[in-house]
């Protein structure tokens, strides 16, 4: 049978090129490119692989803001059939984030909502089981194999001591793993026809932004020796005292 | 104060219990009730039934609107952070994740957690009333405090448990080691640890390693994972072999007293975060290590 399926993606800054300001040891996140979060593309490579296979529709829901074009079209590119931009992101607050998405989902037939299961830069991992919770379907979390047979859906939820295989029946909310998939990289030609596809936009309402006062957002402080030493010959000497010394 | 402390892991529940028993009353929820006992927390209630999230969330929900909590400080695993979530929805309240630290003044939890992938160390006052923790909040002491164990019954769920597969390795601790000799995609290949273990021996350590090398390529087994998204440890001793230094990386070993690198780059970012590094071949440099140490 074919599957309505809803999958959530996330802009965020690209961390690696990330700098911090030396003086205050501060974030520069200004003039940081934006790009789509790495789970966020395992979660489209799912939908999709699923709509190949059984039929249906693929969904994309973005929270971000009038900048936040650009991952839909990744995400067209990948083989995703409609979006919708909600914009108004401010920020991490999960619980916004939540609420903001499942207004949305609870618009739009489906049968799973997949989404990656935390989100590299700010790596809560609250935003499954607040989903599950509003729109009152269950949560199979963290998956790194998902199957579907009828309307039941299963998925290998790898945990910290064992992976678990657990069923339930749709509509249900999928957060997905890094191992679960490789994404696809698409081919110029459907980078290209996804520029061409339309993109909804739709202003999120009734955003309840908790208050959250920030002390302080700095690089850790890292007071290590940093004595490097370029000729091994002469490094070896002391470091297999400091060695001697710690292991003693 | 009054807390609900829950996780499905033992060691992250004891830490919780051991940082709040003295200042709160702590209602420990566990699988493992025998274990948590000696960790004095004011109840122990022993989870029956299948320990998934769902059902988790809602007996926690039961008993923190039964009233009078201040908190509920779950232990960050899989299951944990679903819970929390969950809850957060459920109880219309906020929850913020990841904390490494904790603390309480008139009502506004103070918190700090690293963000941007551990770019950045982010400290918040929030009102809170949801924390998930990162294990490492404090040392797990044991406690002559005494509590009864009490039975909590978890609901049959919607999701059902179909297998349960044991993950291979298990065996190893590396967050309580001494001393750890980490790999990373530097190794080369698998066959290349033959290389490394007579020099971890040699240091009497257990040996750990990058992401890529426990999660991509397998080389080791996934519980000896340091990072962001592995564990995170601190031995007297942490040796990084042929590991660039990833933001991702250094969140797990941050905390290690003495760090040393080697990596044939060098440039390579982990010397930025190493007290001692040798710019060379590391099988070229630990085997010379290793004679020296034999001396
Ligand atoms: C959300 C998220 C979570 C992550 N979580 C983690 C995590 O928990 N843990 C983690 O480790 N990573 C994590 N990563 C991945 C991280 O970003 C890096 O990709 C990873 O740490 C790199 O591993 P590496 O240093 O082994 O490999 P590389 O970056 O490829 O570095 C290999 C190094 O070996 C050196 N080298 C090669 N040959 C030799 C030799 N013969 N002798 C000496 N040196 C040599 C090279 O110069 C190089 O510096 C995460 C990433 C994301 C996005």
């Amino acid at each position: 049978m074919a599957y309505n399926v809803i999958v959530l993606i996330k802009q965020i800054p690209d961390i690696d090129q990330m700098k911090t300001n030396p003086g205050t040891g501060e974030p520069l996140i200004q003039n940081v490119p934006l790009r789509m979060e790495n789970l966020s593309k395992n979660a489209v490579e799912a939908a999709v692989r699923i709509k190949e296979k059984n039929g249906g529709k693929v969904t994309v829901l973005c929270f971000g803001t009038e900048k936040s074009t650009s991952v839909m079209k990744e995400a067209y590119a990948m083989g995703a059939d409609e979006g919708y931009l909600i914009t108004g992101y401010a920020g991490n607050y999960p619980s916004v984030t939540a609420n903001a998405l499942a207004s949305k989902i609870k618009e739009i037939p489906h049968d799973l909502v997949i989404l990656g299961n935390q989100s590299a830069d700010s790596y809560t991992g609250l935003l499954p089981g607040s989903l599950s919770a509003i729109l009152g379907e269950p949560l199979l979390g963290n998956a790194i194999d998902i199957k579907l047979q009828e309307k039941q859906v299963s998925v290998v939820s790898a945990l910290e001591d064992n992976n678990l295989e657990i069923a339930t029946e749709m509509p249900a909310v999928v957060s997905v793993a890094q191992e679960i998939n490789q994404p696809r990289l698409p081919p110029v030609l459907q980078i290209m026809a996804a520029g061409r596809k339309p993109i909804n936009q739709v202003a999120a309402s009734n955003l309840q932004v908790p208050e959250v006062k920030t002390i302080s957002n700095r690089a850790p402080k890292s007071d290590r020796k940093r004595i490097v030493y370029e000729d091994p010959a002469k490094g070896i000497e002391e470091v297999s005292n400091v060695i001697r010394e710690a292991i003693r | 104060m009054k807390i609900i402390a829950f996780s499905d892991n033992k060691a992250i529940l004891s830490q919780i219990i051991s940082r709040f028993r003295d200042e709160a009353e702590v209602h420990a929820i566990t699988p493992d009730p025998d274990f948590i006992l000696k960790y004095g927390a004011s109840k122990t209630f022993g989870l029956k039934g299948d320990v998934l999230s769902g059902p988790v969330s809602k007996a926690i929900e039961k008993m923190y609107q039964s009233g009078g909590y201040d908190l509920i400080a779950i232990g960050s695993t899989v299951t944990g952070r679903e819970v929390a979530g969950l809850l957060s929805a459920m109880l219309s309240t906020q929850a913020v994740s990841e904390v490494n630290s904790l603390s309480f003044n008139g009502g506004k939890a103070t918190t700090s957690r690293f963000f941007y992938g551990g770019k950045s160390l982010l400290t918040e006052e929030s009102v809170a009333k949801i924390a998930v923790v990162a294990p490492g909040l404090a040392e797990a002491t044991e406690s002559s405090k005494k509590s009864d164990i009490t039975e909590l019954q978890l609901e049959p769920s919607s999701v059902k448990i179909v297998s349960r597969t044991d993950k291979k390795g298990g065996s190893v601790d590396i967050e309580k080691a001494q001393v750890i000799v980490s790999v990373g995609r530097g190794l080369g290949k698998k066959e290349n640890l033959e290389k490394v273990e007579p020099f971890a021996k040699a240091v009497h350590g257990e040996i750990a390693g990058s992401r890529p090398v426990c999660l991509d390529y397998g080389w080791l087994s996934e519980d000896r994972q340091v990072g962001l998204s592995g564990k995170k440890v601190q031995p007297k001793l942490y040796i990084a072999l042929g590991i660039s230094g990833q933001i991702q990386h250094i969140a797990g070993m941050r905390n290690s007293k003495v760090v040393i690198a080697v990596n044939k780059d060098k440039s390579a970012p982990i010397f930025e975060e190493a007290d001692y590094g040798i710019v060379g071949d590391l099988f070229d440099v630990i085997g010379k290590i290793k004679d020296k140490l034999a001396q």
